[in-house]
């Protein structure tokens, strides 16, 4: 068996890279697939525990579930926002969108 | 109609201010709708007094026509009025000379509305502090005939007017700075506000207060009280913002100023100060028949100082107020006997008497002043010739404040006299000086008016007195020559008051 | 008595109604005015005349006097009413009032011309300056109606109401309204042509000069009251009364209390019947029309001093037994007639205009009957009272018609001049045959023409009183000024009307109308035979003869006379000698400007301008009086010191309240609130930076403070 542990480190690796992906990448879609890594890690994280304990309880594998629905609804108006945004500034780089300055 | 008359003196004090409510509704460019309306709500609460005095009970002792409404339970302060022999006259003097200070005010065309909202107002105020038995309304009341009197002045009154209604309030209010705190100390002292509650229980007090001893305490609360009454009558030494205010006030404005207002202060002491404080009144009753004395002799010789026409019968104010209130501190300084109730009677008496003559005078000032525009008495001079009837009218209502027998300032004199001299009889023998004085600056004032040659200054530009002119003269007239010949119409009342108090 | 008691009252009514008519409504209308003064007198004469009858008729009345009251006011308990009597010496005062008074009503009609045109120049307020008419082609002048005809009569009736009440008053509350209110009627009766600046401020003296002495009264009359508790006659001059105010001290100059108030009401006295110091008003007070000068200041007001001095004699005379040596207070009474009689013959010698000396010869003959109060027989008193108030209104009225046929004359030869100036005129016995005569009598009178005149009888009862005082120093001064009193009336009939016309005005003088003659006839004969009524019993071969009506009537005792000739014979020497002496020193008068006693100018002119007592008032009282009312009352106290108080106070809290803003409240309270704002705003600003617009950034950032804030709670909360 693989133990328990392995599983979590990872997770919690995966999560580490998008985390860091999301911190450094220039590009908007490059902070996306950070945050896919992020939601990954999570369900893989969730999955864990729902193996490690009785299996009775369906929830573990259902948050999975939800999570990639809404992963992919998240990634579906991201890109729509960052083509949109694309459109108007004709980058995707997020350093330059700054209009929220102070 | 038993509604009216069960909560008459409510209506009487209240009507003007809900006159001033319908004229704030009227439209401001219609003067004669203004005017018309004004007179007509004043003089309804001078057929009330009217009513009041025809059912005045002579043998009653205490206040009659009670009312009592609830207004600040928490701290035992309600609106209770009631008048007695002492305030009806005043009420009279009152409700009677406000429908005459509109009727003088005809020719006022800047800002009518105002104008007669702030004297309607103000006959709220001052009618307040003759019918309130309570500490605490009075002195609202008291403080509420200030403002209507600063905008008078300051808004439709002579070149110097500003420095002159500053003058007025601030002096005023300073003087009350006293009161209020006097007032709360008693209200508080004794459990509630009620006059003749008060009366009773601040007198029954013997006992420190505060640590201090009550005799002290008494003493401040009666100079704090003294002092605010003194500023208002005027007393000399302070008597210094009348004559500016007088001067500078529309003639309506002063009318009322000299016929009412100068009569809150006599009257604040004969119903509050000698009440309260017995002895303390009769220990410095000294002390105010000196400063009395001295406003009569320094009254009358400031009045024949002047030139200027309406200041002269300003400081004769002072001078007749100065009479005033040396009987009330012959009055003090002989409670009891038959001589204080011969000068309480006498100084009241003399209130109504000088209300009725100064308004008089002030109102024949104005009238030569609104043809002239000019009260400077060195440019005036021989308008018998061409006005006789003003002639007439203004000899009749100087012989009146000179107090010549016949018309009613003789009696109210004549009691003064008789009462103070066996009290005072250095001062009230100086005082006689005043009254000499009083007859040079009458005559001063008639002579530099009406006698000499004609000033051809105004050739072309005098006529006599008109109709509505005469027609605010001819109440006054009828009051002076009617208790001159007969004082007992108001002289009946207010014995049967001092009868009792005094 | 019952309809005499209703008369008694409407005595005074009548005059009153009338001017209050006659103001009120018929001003202007001539006819009206004078038909109802004149109507309202006559009824009053009627009255007056049937109450003095019938008090004549009464056996003896002094006892019983008539009597009535009305309640006027109360104070305390005490009521005051307002009363009339008529005693006997009230029934003497109605007698020559109503006869005076209505005299001088009629001939008032005549003196302001009723009838005349109305003049073209003439304003109300100046006397009426004349009509022109065309005669002979010449453009000449008339005498024009009075403009202010009516006014005239409605003042004068109010005066005759303030007599009467007077006259007839019970108590002395009721005097003093009725003398009041005669000083009003003074003054504007004085003052009647207004527009004259001498009339104008001859009237201001009159009424000043009298309210000094009415002060004094007042202070009387209070004190009376807190003594006695009353102030009706039969009240205070009750032997109860009187003797408990004899023995009640006073502290002042040594007077018991009944003779302080007397002084005091006696003060009054000296300013209206215008005796030393307080005279100086009558002379100016010539500046009214004649029938003025006559009414009030010959018959009636001056007299109600003298009235009101006889009723208060039992006060001033407290203490006091016939016989005995005069109190302080008889003594200042009669030293002050004594001096004013002497004084005011002095100066009326001096005088040249025909009404001034009739002016000051009533205030040396008002000295005559307050000396004789003084010295204890104020009911002779009476009687001179009575008489001169007739003789005086004569010669005044009399005076008038002179002058006003100087005037005619004037008017028609063209002359200007003082009208009133005897030394202009001369030779009027021709031109005035009935003034001449009636004039004549009355000087005659005046000088105490032994026997044919009443003065003769007056004087003569007060020259016998008079030396018996012990001393009789008072006597030796009534004496010699009956002697300059004798001189100066004929120095006046001399002057007027002897001798030939001076000036052109009196040499076409002309007889006045009737309404003004037929009053002097009637005044002449009660100036002849009124003093037939006092005859003494005690006078050498008349006496005895006719009986003495008046001492029955007023209740003179004869007991403790002493009786000797030489008064008698003093005042005739001095009366028949000094006429003659007058007679003789100006029959050959020549030229209108050289006087004969004139013998040391600067002493005449002294004398002349009544020994200079109005300069020395003037710089006395009225200067000081107006610099302390003008200068130290107006300005300096009352707006130096304490408007200056006031404005230093005001000032101070205006420098406190700017010291406050300035110290306090701008740094302090403002500048903290700046200060705290500024350093928000400028910590914003700093703070503001940390807004990037970085996505990346704010996500670091919160991610910091989640890892810390989980670090934090491991710590605090595991």
């Amino acid at each position: 068996m693989i133990p328990f542990a392995w599983y979590l480190l990872i997770a919690a690796a995966l999560f580490c890279i998008g985390l860091f992906g999301v911190l450094t990448r220039r590009s908007a879609i490059g902070i996306l697939l950070g945050l896919e890594f992020m939601l990954n890690a999570v369900n893989i994280n969730f999955l864990a525990f729902w193996r490690a304990g009785t299996m009775q309880a369906m929830s573990g594998a259902v948050f999975s579930v939800i999570i990639f629905a809404v992963a992919a609804a998240e990634v579906a108006v991201g890109l729509a926002i960052i083509i949109s945004v694309y459109r108007s500034r004709r980058t995707v780089v997020v350093a330059e969108i700054s209009d929220l300055k102070e | 109609m038993n509604w009216l008359i069960d909560n008459i003196l409510l209506v009487v004090l209240f009507l003007p201010t809900l006159g001033a409510l319908i004229l704030l509704c009227l439209p401001g460019s219609k003067s004669r709708l203004l005017l018309w309306t004004a007179l007509g709500i004043s003089l309804i609460p001078l057929a009330f007094t009217v009513v009041m005095l025809l059912r005045f009970n002579y043998s009653a002792e205490g206040y009659q026509f009670m009312a009592d409404y609830q207004w600040y339970a928490a701290i035992q302060s309600s609106l209770k009025l009631g008048v007695d022999g002492i305030s009806l006259p005043m009420v009279l003097l009152t409700t009677l000379l406000t429908p005459l200070a509109v009727l003088a005010s005809f020719k006022i065309s800047q800002n009518l509305k105002a104008y007669l909202i702030l004297f309607l107002l103000l006959e709220t105020g001052s009618l307040g502090v003759f019918v309130s038995l309570d500490l605490l309304m009075f002195f609202v009341f008291w403080e509420v005939g200030l403002v209507p009197m600063y905008f008078l002045i300051n808004q439709w009154g002579g070149e110097n007017r500003n420095y002159a209604s500053l003058k007025f309030i601030l002096f005023t209010m300073t003087g009350s700075l006293g009161l209020l705190l006097a007032t709360q100390l008693i209200g508080v002292v004794s459990g509630t506000y009620d006059l003749v509650q008060v009366v009773a229980k601040w007198n029954a007090l013997d006992q420190p207060l505060f640590g201090i001893p009550i005799a002290t305490v008494k003493t401040i609360a009666f100079w704090a009280f003294a002092i605010a009454f003194a500023v208002k009558v005027p007393i000399w030494p302070f008597h210094t913002w009348l004559p500016d205010a007088h001067t500078e006030a529309p003639t309506a404005g002063s009318m009322i100023l000299a016929g009412v207002l100068l009569k809150l202060g006599a009257y604040g002491f004969l119903r509050f100060v000698l009440p309260f404080f017995p002895e303390q009144s009769a220990h410095f009753a000294g002390a105010l028949a000196i400063l009395a004395t001295l406003a009569i002799v320094l009254g009358a010789f400031g009045a024949y100082g002047q030139k200027d026409f309406k200041r002269l019968v300003a400081y004769s104010s002072i001078n007749h107020m100065g009479m005033v209130v040396l009987a009330i501190a012959a009055a003090a300084a002989a409670a009891g006997t038959p001589d204080a109730a011969s000068a309480v009677n006498g100084s009241v008496l003399l209130m109504f008497s000088h209300g009725v003559a100064a308004a008089g005078m002030f109102f024949l000032v104005g009238v030569i002043y609104d043809q002239t525009h000019t009260r400077d008495l060195t440019r005036l001079g021989g308008f018998w010739q061409k006005t006789p009837v003003y002639g007439g009218i203004l000899i009749f209502t100087s012989m009146a404040a000179l107090g010549l027998p016949g018309l009613s300032g003789f009696v109210s004199e004549f009691l003064i006299v008789s009462g103070s001299l066996p009290v005072f009889t250095v001062l009230t023998a100086v005082a006689m000086l005043g009254l000499l004085f009083t007859g040079l600056y009458t005559l001063k004032a008639i002579r530099d008016v009406l006698h000499g040659p004609f000033n051809v200054e105004w050739a072309g530009h005098l006529n006599d007195i008109s109709k509505r002119e005469t027609a605010v003269m001819v109440p006054l007239m009828l009051f002076m020559i009617g208790l001159g010949i007969w004082p007992r119409l108001l002289l009946d009342i207010i014995n049967a008051a001092v009868k009792h108090i005094f | 008595m019952m309809e005499l008691d209703n008369l008694v009252w409407l005595i005074p009514v009548f005059p009153l109604i009338a001017f209050a008519v006659i103001l009120l409504f018929t001003t202007r209308k001539r006819v009206l005015s004078h038909s109802i003064a004149i109507g309202s007198v006559v009824l009053s004469w009627l009255a007056s005349m049937i109450v003095v009858v019938s008090a004549v008729l009464t056996p003896d009345f002094k006892s019983n006097p008539i009597h009535l009251e009305i309640p006027w006011f109360t104070t305390g308990d005490t009521p005051f009413v307002i009363g009339a009597q008529v005693d006997a010496l009230g029934a003497l005062g109605l007698f020559f009032v109503s006869w005076t008074v209505l005299m001088i009503f009629i001939y008032s009609t005549g003196y302001h011309n009723f009838g005349q045109p109305v003049g073209d120049k003439d304003q109300p307020g100046l006397p009426p300056q004349g009509a022109a008419y065309k005669e002979h082609g010449k453009t000449l002048l008339q005498p024009s109606v009075e403009p202010m005809y009516g006014r005239f009569f409605g003042i004068a009736s109010l005066f005759a109401f303030a007599m009467f009440l007077l006259i007839l008053a019970d108590n002395l509350l009721t005097l003093y309204i009725g003398w009041e209110i005669m000083g009003l009627c003074s003054y504007l009766l004085i003052g009647f042509w207004y527009a004259k600046p001498s009339a104008r401020d001859a009237a201001v003296k009159a009424f000043i000069t009298t309210r000094l002495g009415d002060v004094f009264m007042l202070l009387g009359l209070a004190f009376l009251y807190a003594r006695t508790g009353s102030l009706q006659y039969s009240v205070i001059f009750s032997h109860e009364t009187l003797s408990s105010l004899t023995s009640q001290g006073t502290g002042i100059f040594g007077l018991n209390a009944a003779a302080l108030a007397g002084l005091l009401l006696f003060i009054g006295v000296v300013g209206k019947s215008a005796q030393w110091p307080l005279h100086v008003w009558l002379p100016d007070a010539m500046e009214g029309p004649t029938p003025v000068s006559a009414m009030i200041h010959a018959a009636t007001m001056v007299s109600a001093g003298v009235y009101l001095a006889i009723r208060i004699f039992p006060l001033i005379s407290s203490g006091w037994e016939t016989g005995a040596p005069l109190t302080t207070a008889m003594i200042v009474v009669s030293s002050i007639g004594a001096f004013t009689a002497l004084f005011g013959s002095t100066i009326a010698l001096t005088q040249r205009d025909v009404k001034r000396t009739l002016a000051y010869s009533t205030i040396s003959q008002l000295g005559y009957m307050i000396a004789a109060v003084g010295i204890g027989a104020p009911l002779i008193a009476a009687f001179h009272l009575l008489t001169h108030a007739f003789f005086k209104a004569l010669l005044f009225l009399d005076s008038g018609s002179v002058i006003h046929g100087m005037e005619h004359g004037q008017m028609h030869s063209g002359e200007h001049g003082d009208a009133q100036d005897m030394f202009r005129m001369g030779g009027l016995a021709r031109k005035m045959p009935i003034t001449f005569f009636t004039f004549f009598i009355g000087a005659l009178a005046l000088a105490g023409f032994p026997l044919l005149t009443a003065g003769f009888w007056s004087k003569d009862a007060i020259l016998t009183s008079a030396y018996a005082v012990p001393g009789r120093i008072i006597f030796w001064v009534l004496v010699t000024a009956a002697f300059l009193t004798a001189f100066y009336s004929m120095r006046q009939i001399t002057l007027v009307f002897l001798g030939k016309p001076r000036t052109d005005g009196a040499a076409h003088a002309s007889e006045s109308v009737k309404s003004m003659t037929i009053p002097l006839i009637f005044l002449a004969v009660f100036a002849v035979a009124i003093g037939w009524i006092g005859i003494p019993a005690a006078f050498p071969l008349i006496g005895g003869h006719v009986p003495d009506f008046l001492a029955e009537f007023l209740g003179i005792s004869a007991e403790g006379e002493v009786h000797s000739n030489v008064p008698l014979l003093a005042s005739v020497i001095v009366s028949l000698g000094g006429m003659l002496l007058g007679w003789l020193t100006y029959r050959s008068q020549k030229g209108t400007e050289k006087d004969a006693i004139a013998v040391i100018r600067p002493v005449y002119n002294f004398v002349q301008r009544g020994y200079d007592f109005d300069r020395l008032y003037n710089v006395l009282f009225v200067r000081p009086a107006k610099w302390v009312s003008e200068v130290f009352t107006a300005k300096w106290v009352d707006r130096v010191l304490i408007d200056g108080i006031l404005h230093t106070v005001a000032s101070g809290a205006l420098a406190l309240g700017s010291l406050f803003r300035k110290g306090v409240d701008v740094p302090v309270i403002n500048g903290g609130a700046d200060l705290t704002a500024r350093g928000i705003q400028r910590s914003g600003a700093g703070i503001r930076h940390v807004q990037t617009g970085q996505v990346q950034q704010y996500m670091v950032m919160s991610i910091f403070v989640l890892v810390i804030a989980a670090a934090l709670a491991l710590v605090f909360i595991v």
